[in-house]
């Protein structure tokens, strides 16, 4: 799938997680990323940034992912939010799309189901 | 996960010293496991009847299975069996031992009888297997409050063997665990599980030993210890954990909390609960993983 001027939003403590994601996110979309280190300042940067797609980590320094999904969602209710995380329990995963997730991809990554969570996210684009 | 048991075993039967072990496990990989140790392991032949082919071979240019058929000690059948079974990969590093000198092949065949009846392994159900290993490695050298912290720190241990192996290769061996109240640390990443079930966990590592950790975990060729590599430890310890946690959500209904994993150097680690140092050798060096349940 072609997308154009998309913007991705990445949420991770981890530089090596967020470099895995967009290199694996790169290899195959032409998009631009903007980066997170916690998840208030994904927030943050979803305020300033308005990204088209966000990729959240759940457990995160300052503010975890499941809060930050719900202040974004507070913010902007149309968001389109994945959860990335190696704790993918029932209770997380119910958490995160209670708070308003749209899908949950359990660590570590796997390129052909990422590409499958992004398609679906911009089918009929 | 046999050959990481062997090591150990070979260790505290004083056979080889750590050095010797590390430089075997470091020749693993350019190695092929061979038809008379095979042999020797299924008790197809004995080490002198080994010995015997293998000085044929030095008079004849013909393959060991040839010669083994041709003088009456195996028959075609056997020796198709030989090469068609499933190997456990301690041979491996019983043969590399055999080759350098340190045992004669009938060294190698007293000590696969010992290990087999010291750890009761007859058969290859890998999972079931590596499970009692680790119950039985907790069960000689940690003492813990009740049954169901053995158990959890059992499927725990059991857990990070596997994913060590998963993400970083098989080339390791485990060392017998040491207690501890706390710990002096190299570089070291500490992560808290809590809940129903509270885990203290810390990774600790030379420098030069988490480049060649992050390199094989992150699939990257780093050289210099630098913030990638840094992350690539914290983001074992936190999948290891992570996974952890779904497993026991999924087969026990038990919630578990992750806190983000800190990062130590040169300081020393305080643990609330009597804590265990389970050393892992590597090639590339000792991963000290210290864990208090």
């Amino acid at each position: 799938m072609k997308l154009e001027n998309v913007k991705i939003l990445i949420g991770d403590d981890s530089i090596l997680a967020r470099k895995q994601l967009k290199d694996t996110i790169a290899a195959s979309y032409d998009v631009t990323f903007v980066e997170a280190v916690n998840g208030q300042e994904a927030i943050d940067l979803y305020k300033a940034e308005k990204p088209d797609l966000v990729f959240l980590d759940i457990v995160m320094p300052v503010k975890d992912g499941i809060t930050a999904v719900s202040e974004i969602m507070q913010a902007d209710p149309s968001a389109n939010i994945i959860m990335v995380s190696s704790v993918g329990t029932q209770s997380q995963l119910k958490m995160a799309i209670e708070a308003g997730a749209k899908d949950f991809i359990q660590k570590p990554l796997d390129a052909e189901q990422l590409k499958a969570v992004i398609n679906a996210r911009f089918e009929g684009r | 996960m046999y050959t990481q048991f062997f090591g150990n075993f070979l260790l505290s039967k004083g056979v080889i010293s750590a050095e010797e072990l590390v430089e075997a496990m470091k020749k693993k990989a350019d190695v092929h496991l061979k038809l008379g140790t095979i042999a020797i392991h299924e008790g197809m032949l004995t080490a002198s009847e080994v010995d015997n082919i293998v000085i044929m071979q030095t008079h004849e240019d013909k393959k060991f299975g040839e010669l083994a058929i041709e003088h009456g000690y195996l028959t075609e059948e056997q020796v198709q069996v030989l090469l068609d079974n499933q190997k456990p990969d301690y041979l491996l590093l019983g043969q590399i031992l055999i080759e350098d000198g340190k045992l004669t092949n009938s060294d190698f065949e007293n000590l696969i009888s010992d290990y087999q009846s010291q750890t009761e392994i007859f058969d290859l159900e890998a999972d079931v297997s590596q499970h009692e290993m680790v119950h039985k490695l907790l069960a000689d050298f940690c003492q813990f409050d009740d049954p169901k912290t053995t158990e959890h720190a059992t499927e725990y241990l059991t857990l990070l063997f596997n994913n060590l192996i998963r993400f970083i290769g098989n080339d390791f061996t485990l060392l017998d665990p040491i207690s501890c109240k706390e710990y002096p640390t190299n570089y070291c990443i500490a992560q808290h599980i809590s809940g129903k079930i509270a885990i203290q966990a810390a990774m600790d590592m030379e420098p030069e030993a988490a480049i060649s950790f992050a390199s094989r975990y992150a699939h990257e060729a780093f050289t210099e210890f630098d913030e990638y590599v840094k992350a690539s430890l914290e983001d074992f310890l936190n999948l290891h954990n992570g996974l952890f946690n779904v497993n026991m959500s999924n087969s026990r209904s038990i919630e578990l909390s992750l806190c983000p994993p800190e990062a130590h150097s040169k300081d020393v680690l305080d643990f609330q609960k009597t804590s265990y140092i389970f050393p892992v050798i590597f090639p590339f060096g000792t991963i000290h993983f210290v864990l208090a349940f």
